[in-house]
């Protein structure tokens, strides 16, 4: 079991970067960070500010919009490829558990998605160094941010994995992915659309804003309760995937 | 080695395998032969874990496929169909990385793997991406990780389809090495590859299974049914006549009239030599004979005698 997660792992890792897409994804991310972290420094420059610098990067238009892009990207070709190139029946007829091939698929995912956030991180700890001044944001925000970010990927690539097992079509996969990703995400901004809505609705809704989650962890708040509501969620849709798997054997 | 019982499997609404059961003995090569859309890759589908049956039950090796698919799994090389790979892999990397998942580590597996490689001919590929492998090539690969974890029972789906006729040879030669030592299941649309590899032919048509026998012992089946062409020339309604008069013929069609030259064939009921009877009733009526031959039963006519009844779809 663990030989294969093993060695299925790296063989997820592998396909990310033999392919082009692991690049340009790279690179959009790094740029589009860039950017919205340049007009953060800006923002701050000469002005007394009540938000961290951290926030300011994490809560542009600039990030959200990398942000709901980014899952369909990395997601859509988990299962739909292996199914269009019919190489699911290979990979399902050795013996291998449905449970790790998913898992495997997920943590390289996830690992990758790491990956891309790291420049980000290292133009913070490199800004900070250059400019000296320790007040642009506190460890506790630092690693709050990067906590939720990491907590709200492994959720969304849930969704992605989830959606990409429904179909051959890698261009369907990324579009329902999206659609998920965006419908999960715009929940958070329900408040702003519906001002009649009666205060305990607001508040439930509240509760599954990633953007609201954001807001709070990077000011080095922690919560744990969308800490388990991601971790429970991205298990919920992980199942979600193993029934779609073997759905195919009963299919009647 | 394979143990089937009435199994049963409803696929895309339509009954695809409909109560088989069969067995296949430790050695044996057997092939399953039928007509496209007959159950076949359903049936090695359901045998390798990658479908589960609707009804009836399957084993390898002693293993239930459903209840201890990995442990089934485990024993079986499998070559699907149109024989999945990756195409940005390389050769060698991809037998690897099968060969992991099967189970198998370090000097060994790569020992193995280089034995695999030779037998299949893939060493001077190894290196190559399997995307810019040619037909041939992509199924030799497929065979090369069947064969890789030395598993008691081969299953391969239609493994010469696609190929060119020196190809199909090479892969037919492969085959047969290996039947010396492996148990092969293998499924194809094209009976004279069953009658060169096989020992034995299970045939299914419309989920179920026709016949299962030897070669030879179907080709003898049916032999009663072999047929005399025989090139006549002689008053047409009178020559047929006589001829149908003949004991032991069942029916006589007229294939082609040239002139006065009737080539006519004449489907015969028994095992009878009736040749000497034509040639008499020639001398006789002064009906001269250009050609008169006996084509023996091939498995092409038990094959189209026993799927040519059932209506498809």
């Amino acid at each position: 079991m663990m030989q294969n997660f093993r060695t299925l792992l790296l063989k997820e890792l592998r396909s990310f970067f033999v392919s082009p897409l692991a690049y340009v994804v790279l690179a959009l991310v790094m740029v589009l960070n860039g950017v919205s972290f340049l007009f953060s420094v800006e923002r701050m420059e000469g002005k007394v500010s009540q938000m961290s610098l951290l926030h300011l990067t994490f809560d542009s238009l600039w990030f959200w919009m990398v942000f709901v892009l980014l899952f369909p990207l990395i997601t859509m070709r988990l299962f739909a490829e292996e199914r269009k190139l019919g190489t699911l029946e290979t990979l399902m007829t050795a013996p291998v558990q449905s449970w790790t091939v998913i898992l495997a698929k997920y943590t390289a995912t996830l690992i990758f998605y790491v990956i891309l956030w790291t420049p980000s991180a290292l133009n913070l700890l490199l800004f900070e160094s250059i400019s000296g001044s320790a007040a642009a944001f506190t460890a506790g925000s630092f690693w709050g941010t990067y906590t939720m970010l990491f907590m709200v990927g492994g959720f969304n690539i849930a969704l992605g994995i989830f959606a990409s097992a429904l179909t051959a079509n890698q261009l369907i996969a990324g579009v329902l992915a999206f659609a998920f990703v965006t419908l999960h995400f715009f929940i958070g901004f329900v408040q702003g659309f519906a001002g009649n809505m009666p205060a305990e609705v607001l508040d439930r809704v509240t509760y599954f804003s990633t953007v609201e989650h954001l807001r709070y962890f990077s000011n080095g708040l922690i919560d744990t309760r969308p800490l388990i509501y991601y971790v429970t969620g991205s298990a919920l849709f992980l199942t979600f995937t193993y029934y779609v798997l073997e759905y195919r054997r009963w299919r009647p | 080695m394979i143990e089937v019982q009435d199994l049963t499997k409803i696929y895309n609404g339509k009954v695809a395998v409909d109560q088989i059961s069969f067995e296949v003995g430790k050695g044996e090569i057997v092939g399953f032969l039928g007509p496209n859309g007959a159950g076949k890759s359903t049936t090695m589908r359901i045998l390798t874990g990658f479908l589960s049956a609707t009804g009836g039950s399957a084993s390898v090796a002693g293993f239930d496929v459903y209840r201890e698919s990995l442990e089934a799994r485990r024993r079986i090389g499998y070559m699907p169909e149109s024989v999945p790979l990756y195409a940005d892999m390389r050769v060698k990397e991809y037998l690897h990385f099968r060969a992991h998942l099967k189970g198998m580590r370090g000097h060994a597996m790569r020992r193995r793997i280089g034995d695999v490689m030779d037998l299949c001919g893939l060493v001077d590929v190894r290196r190559k991406l399997i995307g810019a492998l040619s037909k041939g090539y992509r199924q030799r690969v497929g065979l090369a990780d069947a064969l890789s974890n030395k598993p008691d029972l081969l299953i391969l789906d239609e493994p010469t389809n696609g190929l060119d006729p020196n190809q199909i040879r090479q892969v037919r030669g492969l085959i047969k090495n290996l039947g010396e030592n492996h148990t092969i299941l293998l499924s194809t649309h094209i009976l004279s590859e069953v009658e060169m590899t096989c020992g034995r032919v299970i045939i299914i048509d419309g989920g179920k299974i026709k016949a299962s026998d030897s070669p030879e012992n179907l080709v003898h089946r049916i032999e009663s049914s072999g047929t005399i062409t025989v090139e006549m020339k002689g008053p047409s309604n009178h020559l047929q006549k006589r001829l149908r008069g003949i004991e032991g013929v069942k029916n006589v069609t007229a294939v082609s009239k040239e002139d006065d030259w009737m080539t006519l064939e004449l489907r015969l009921n028994g095992r009878n030599e009736i040749r000497d009877q034509i040639y008499e009733l020639s001398v006789a009526e002064k009906w001269p004979i250009r050609q008169l031959s006996k084509r023996s039963a091939s498995l092409e006519d038990v094959f189209v005698d026993l799927t040519s009844t059932t209506k498809r779809g």
